[in-house]
């Protein structure tokens, strides 16, 4: 195996674009998914039947189908369903945001139903309505317990991002495969892709357990 | 101040509470014993609706709260409740578990209620403590923040579902101190207790709850040296 760099690094700038474009994806996707995800949890804990099917039928659905495919459906099937063909990268963020928010939604039932219900009924003792229950108390303690799931589905849609390459999206994968196809030599570009990728997570993985730290901090 | 009518409740098939009436009146501290699985928790969580009653009515100075039109978060503004197993909130410090509710549900100012709970804070005698989080007090110290932390909303009535039973037995004593001290504040007051000693000496009546049935309503001079039911002589000669 020879492994030569020196055509591919000029490139590494190409590549290093793509950064700009995953991070976007990965934390509006993130964010948009996470607050989803709690209001599908809601659903689910709800005493409100309806509610509870609505939700159960979305996880079931997202989780049951290729992450692929609801992308793909998003990209190609806009021009049908909304008249107009939508950004590749917006595909990409609302895809990744309604499939991370089924996840995400079931970690977050997890950790609500793991809290002491007696949470619940000192607030309701105390006269608190149930909004600032859950937003004030039952989350915050949830999120607590649920934040090592948290991050490692935050690292799979980093990861999975990837998977946007396939709707045309100027990402690091995309970039280090073009570097590839103009130079016919694909395991470099490729290679770097992959480094930029591990760096990424690294980083999730150091902030997560900062994050987890001081939260950990009270106890 | 309280007045239950013909309350039921079921959990499922197994009917917990088969009709009790009685009535609780202003100041009045009333201890509830009897055996477990009397229903006697039951009855005392159906008081701020924690329980949605089956059948029967409740009224709590005159609203009924077994009627869906009345706001019950109003209602158990007024009632506080302090838990077995206490149920302080562990992400906040003790001053903030004092003052959430009054901030959140009162709108109360700032300062004035931190005011109120630093007072609180003295008189239960752990004002020292304000700063720290639950996790570092002890099991007497945590149930006196959450006697703090009901009488920070400034309740009418005070519900105690077995306040001692999750302590260990020297710390049980500081605890009763300050609910003693609460009942003769003039404080309204239902216990649920397995302290007969406390009972004797705190309450004006006990009600002795057996099967889901009120079997006795009587002082606690009269009831525990002279039970009229058999079942309540079985009980006390078993815990006495």
């Amino acid at each position: 195996m020879n492994l030569d760099f020196t055509s591919v690094l000029p490139s590494l700038p190409f590549i290093l674009q793509g950064l700009g474009v995953t991070l976007q994806i990965v934390c509006l996707a993130g964010i948009l998914g996470f607050l989803l995800g709690i209001i599908l949890s809601l659903c689910k804990i709800s005493k409100i039947k309806l509610l509870n099917w609505l939700a159960n039928a979305y996880t079931s659905v997202f989780r049951g189908t290729p992450l692929i495919l609801q992308l793909m459906i998003i990209y190609f099937g806009s021009p049908q369903v909304l008249g107009f063909q939508i950004e590749g990268v917006t595909a990409a963020i609302i895809g990744f945001a309604l499939n991370s928010a089924a996840y995400i939604s079931e970690i977050i039932r997890a950790g609500i139903q793991a809290i002491d219900k007696g949470q619940q009924e000192a607030a309701m003792a105390l006269g608190v309505p149930y909004r600032p229950t859950m937003v004030n108390i039952i989350l915050p303690q949830a999120m607590k317990n649920i934040l090592p799931a948290l991050m490692n589905e935050f690292i799979t849609l980093t990861k999975e991002s990837a998977l946007v390459t396939t709707i045309g999206v100027m990402d690091v994968m995309r970039r280090a495969y073009q570097v590839g196809a103009n130079q016919y030599q694909f395991m470099e570009p490729l290679l770097l892709a992959g480094i930029i990728y591990y760096i990424l997570v690294t980083i999730l993985t150091f902030l997560g357990k900062l994050v987890e730290g001081r939260l950990r901090s009270n106890d | 101040m309280i007045k239950v009518e013909k309350l039921h409740k079921s959990f499922g098939k197994n009917e917990v509470l088969k009709g009790i009436s009685t009535q609780i009146n202003n100041g009045e501290v009333v201890a509830i014993i009897g055996p477990s699985g009397s229903g006697k928790s039951t009855f005392l969580r159906c008081i701020n609706k924690l329980e949605e009653p089956t059948d029967g009515k409740i009224w709590i100075k005159g609203a009924d709260i077994t009627d869906r039109q009345t706001d019950i978060l109003k209602v158990r503004q007024n009632v506080g409740m302090v838990f077995q197993h206490f149920h302080l909130f562990p992400h906040m410090t003790v001053l903030e578990n004092l003052t959430y509710a009054p901030l959140k549900v009162k709108k109360t100012t700032k300062s004035e209620a931190e005011n109120t709970a630093m007072d609180l804070l003295e008189k239960v005698g752990l004002a020292v403590k304000a700063q720290e989080y639950p996790s570092k007090l002890s099991g007497g110290q945590k149930q006196r923040v959450a006697i703090a932390r009901a009488l920070a909303m400034n309740p009418e009535i005070m519900l105690f579902d077995e306040p001692t039973s999750a302590l260990d037995p020297e710390m049980v004593k500081e605890v009763l101190d300050v609910m003693k001290t609460l009942a003769h504040s003039g404080m309204t007051m239902a216990i649920v207790t397995h302290e007969m000693g406390f009972a004797r000496e705190v309450a004006d009546r006990v009600l002795f709850l057996d099967g889901g049935v009120l079997v006795e309503d009587a002082p606690p001079n009269e009831f525990f040296s002279h039970p009229k039911s058999s079942r309540a002589q079985d009980f006390l000669q078993k815990v006495l």
